[in-house]
């Protein structure tokens, strides 16, 4: 079985605080979550617990019983350098270390014990484990953090024996709420083989604080972990199912899952500084295709797909030029993020040759995809995510998406979102015969017949519409429409004739709430020889505008 | 010295024939081959020399998988075996021929099959709120909008390299904005589509395509319906309302195609 050393700091968020505040270590400090007349006790140095406060207490509370108790907020930034300083002195003794919580570290002490050997002074209890324990809570002392250290050979006994070993109580409790560190905590050391036999004794909401079975267990008469291991394995998961096969587990000293060592931060970056500099695009490019292809196999070893691409510049005589390119889903295709830079800086060319570059890529899980036997095939998500990115530096963000139906009457607006098609379904659907399967809600095609669409002029083309004169209870219907001869309409499609038949007007209102409420009066126009149009004529500016062609 | 006669096939009766010759069997059409010659393109065929050449090129010639609804009654009758996988389909139509309504309803039929599908919309065209009654599930439907034929060609090879089985082109009303894109690019995609078994269908005003594409439609404008006669709330008689329109689908180019064949097509305004 191998041999894990818990490494845990009580009492975290005010250690981290008296970390960096270690002026306050002698007074009565307490540590608050929230704001204001809400403000909770988390934590409170032994000297504000003499007083009576405790955890749970408001702020209120607590400075009523001590007026002069100093109180600090919960500093993320503090608790988070705390816990890194924390993983790298236990990554200073083991390679393998994972992080479990805040203040809560285990790390693969295999092997570790045989660095010690027994020095002239030794005491009786001198063990090689026990002095990598004394080690440990040393180098974490070091730091400013007082830590406690367990050695077992399963993550449950040894956090067990870590907070358990206040003063010199021998035998394990629920400390962790209600202890402060101790600067000479001796390390526990639970011999091999004997987790189970060490855990036993204990209640079993130590099991798993946030244990759903508890009370079911409580009815079957079972008040410790050594009654809940006791029982037959096969029984407990025929009852309790997989959750309740972990925690008996758990129960008999052994670890249902792996230790998971923290990886370490991935530094995805390549480039060179450059004999001379380069004020061309293209020698660039050559470089920079290179170490981008570095950078793609290097995240290939990794499974990992670039979701993130920067690009710092330094450029000639003095200078930088950082950019960065978000892509929509991981990927890892050279070509792709070539083209992202190679389109940004023929956009926004830097001004200066460049001295030398880094490419830095934030590394991101390509997204997986199941295939299914029946139904229709899967699309990679590997070249989806590249396809999707070679779309996004051809057209740009706002050009690519799926469509969406949004609230509103005007044609002319869309939304767009990021295209994240849902998987493929188990059997394929054929469409009804002849014709499309319609949506939930949508309409079907009559039998025989499709369905006439609008194709949306975006933005509308402004015309010039003759009317004809009707009576006063009437509106009066147009009889010519030209488009107007203007820059905007130099690259748009013409729109020309005499009106044959003019339906409408319908009567559009939207935001008249608004700043800028739109009133339009829609006709269906059949122009001689042209086709089938949507016009219509803005009230409030009395202009003519064609914004769909019936197709 | 006696040098041995070489034997040959003709001179050794059959019985005696080496084991290693194919045995000669009597000229004249069989079931099997015949049957495999139809599933040849002419071209093709015309090319193979030896028996294992037949066979390999009947198994390339066999559609790896199955072609697409054509997703429109008229187009069915024309086209029964399906809109075909892996090739480039032209659907020529001007303004108001139903061009733009067959696209969405080839996204239709795709998309609401489960399979994903991508259209690069040159002209903008594309309303969700007005084309939601066409049944088209939009989460399936990859969406980009191109500014000229150029970047529209260069999206529509991103779009065939990423897998989608479905991709429509359509490139708006005329003028097309950078002209009608080189022959060669429509050759290449033609290739791509082929390559990646993906239907792809270039929807335009005219003919871009050229030779690329192994199947055209074309759309004609037919007579618009309408229905009242143009009354309003005092004359007691129903006001005029555009009802759809009547065209014809033509298809001028296709496999084994002798001569154009054209149904007539009705397209009605959603309710």
């Amino acid at each position: 079985m191998s041999r894990l050393a818990c490494l845990w700091v009580p009492l975290f968020p005010l250690a981290a605080r008296l970390r960096a505040e270690p002026e306050l270590a002698g007074e009565a400090l307490a540590v608050t979550a929230g704001n204001g007349a809400a403000a909770q006790i988390v934590a409170a140095t032994r000297a504000a617990r003499r007083l009576g406060v405790t955890a749970g207490m408001t702020l209120s509370q607590a400075r009523a019983r001590v007026p002069k108790l100093a109180a600090r907020n919960r500093d993320s930034a503090c608790e988070r350098a705390a816990q890194e300083a924390l993983a790298e002195i236990a990554e200073r003794f083991s390679p393998r270390v994972e992080v479990a919580g805040p203040g809560l570290l285990f790390l693969d002490a295999d092997g570790l014990a045989r660095r010690f050997r027994p020095g002239p002074r030794a005491t009786p209890d001198w063990t090689p484990e026990r002095e990598l324990g004394r080690a440990l809570v040393a180098a974490a002392r070091r730091a400013e953090l007082p830590a406690r250290v367990g050695i077992a050979g399963s993550k449950l006994a040894a956090q067990v024996a870590a907070q358990s070993t206040a003063g010199s109580s021998s035998s394990p409790g629920p400390l962790a709420s209600t202890t402060e560190a101790a600067d000479d905590a001796e390390p526990r050391i639970v011999a091999t083989g004997g987790e189970a036999r060490f855990l036993a004794p204990l209640p079993l909401s130590r099991l798993a604080p946030e244990l759903r079975l508890g009370e079911t267990l409580a009815r079957w008469g079972l008040a410790s972990i050594g009654d809940f291991a006791r029982l037959p394995a096969a029984s407990v998961v025929s009852r309790l199912g997989p959750e309740g096969a972990e925690l008996h587990t758990v129960a008999r000293g052994i670890d249902p899952r792996p230790l998971l060592p923290r990886e370490p931060p991935l530094d995805l970056a390549e480039g060179s500084e450059l004999e001379w500099p380069l004020v061309a695009l293209e020698p660039f490019l050559f470089l920079a295709h290179a170490a981008l292809d570095r950078i793609s196999r290097r995240l290939e070893l990794r499974g990992l797909g670039c979701a993130r691409l920067a690009l710092e510049l330094t450029l000639e005589p003095t200078g930088r030029d950082a950019r960065a390119w978000e892509l929509p889903a991981p990927t890892r295709d050279t070509k792709t993020l070539l083209t992202l830079a190679r389109l940004d800086l023929e956009a926004r060319p830097p001004g200066a040759a460049v001295a030398a570059f880094l490419f830095t890529a934030t590394p991101d899980r390509t997204r997986p995809e199941q295939g299914t036997l029946f139904g229709p095939p899967a699309l990679s998500p590997e070249r989806l995510a590249t396809t999707l990115a070679r779309l996004f530096a051809l057209l740009g963000p706002d050009r690519v998406g799926s469509p969406r139906p949004i609230d509103g009457h005007r044609p002319e607006r869309l939304a767009l979102v990021p295209f994240a098609p849902p998987a493929a379904p188990l059997s394929l659907q054929l469409p009804s015969r002849g014709g499309v399967r319609p949506a939930p809600g949508s309409r079907a095609p009559d039998g025989g017949k499709g369905l006439l669409a609008v194709r949306t002029l975006r933005p509308p083309i402004e015309l010039e519409v003759l009317v004809e004169p009707r009576p006063a209870d009437r509106e009066p219907a147009p009889i010519h429409v030209q488009s107007l001869a203007c820059e905007s309409n130099d690259r748009r499609p013409s729109i020309a004739g005499a009106v044959r038949i003019a339906a409408g007007p319908w009567r559009l209102e939207e935001g008249w709430w608004s700043d800028v409420p739109v009133t339009r009066e829609y006709w269906d126009v059949e122009l001689d020889a042209a086709g089938l149009f949507r016009i219509y004529r803005d009230v409030a500016t009395g202009r003519w505008s064609a914004d769909g062609v019936y197709d | 010295m006696i040098v041995p006669r070489r034997a040959t096939s003709a001179t050794i009766p059959m019985a005696e024939a080496p084991a290693i010759a194919p045995p000669l069997r009597p000229s004249g059409p069989r079931p099997g081959l015949s049957s495999v010659l139809q599933r040849l393109e002419g071209p093709l065929a015309g090319r193979l020399q030896s028996g294992r050449e037949l066979a390999a090129a009947a198994v390339h010639a066999e559609p790896r998988s199955a072609p697409w609804s054509t997703a429109l009654p008229g187009l069915t009758r024309i086209l029964p075996r399906g809109l075909p996988r892996g090739e480039l389909i032209e659907l020529t139509a001007g303004r108001s021929s139903g061009r733009f309504a067959c696209t969405l309803m080839l996204l239709a039929a795709a998309t609401s099959a489960g399979e994903n599908a991508a259209l690069i919309d040159l002209g903008d065209g594309l309303d969700p709120q007005s084309a939601a009654h066409m049944g088209i599930v939009w989460p399936r439907l990859l969406w980009a909008r191109p500014r000229a034929v150029r970047e529209a060609l260069a999206a529509t090879e991103a779009a065939l390299t990423g897998g989608l089985p479905l991709v429509i082109l359509d490139l708006g009303l005329p003028p097309l904005p950078g002209g009608r894109g080189a022959e060669a690019m429509w050759l290449r995609l033609a290739r791509s589509a082929r390559q990646h078994d993906t239907l792809l269908v270039v929807a335009s005003p005219y003919r871009v395509a050229g030779p690329a594409a192994s199947t055209v439609l074309e759309l004609t404008r037919g007579r618009p319906l309408w229905s009242g006669s143009g009354g309003s709330g005092g004359t007691g008689t129903a006001p005029r309302l555009l009802e759809g329109a009547d065209g014809r689908l033509t298809l001028t180019k296709g496999h084994r195609l002798l001569a154009p064949q054209t149904q007539a097509l009705r397209l009605a305004l959603p309710a």
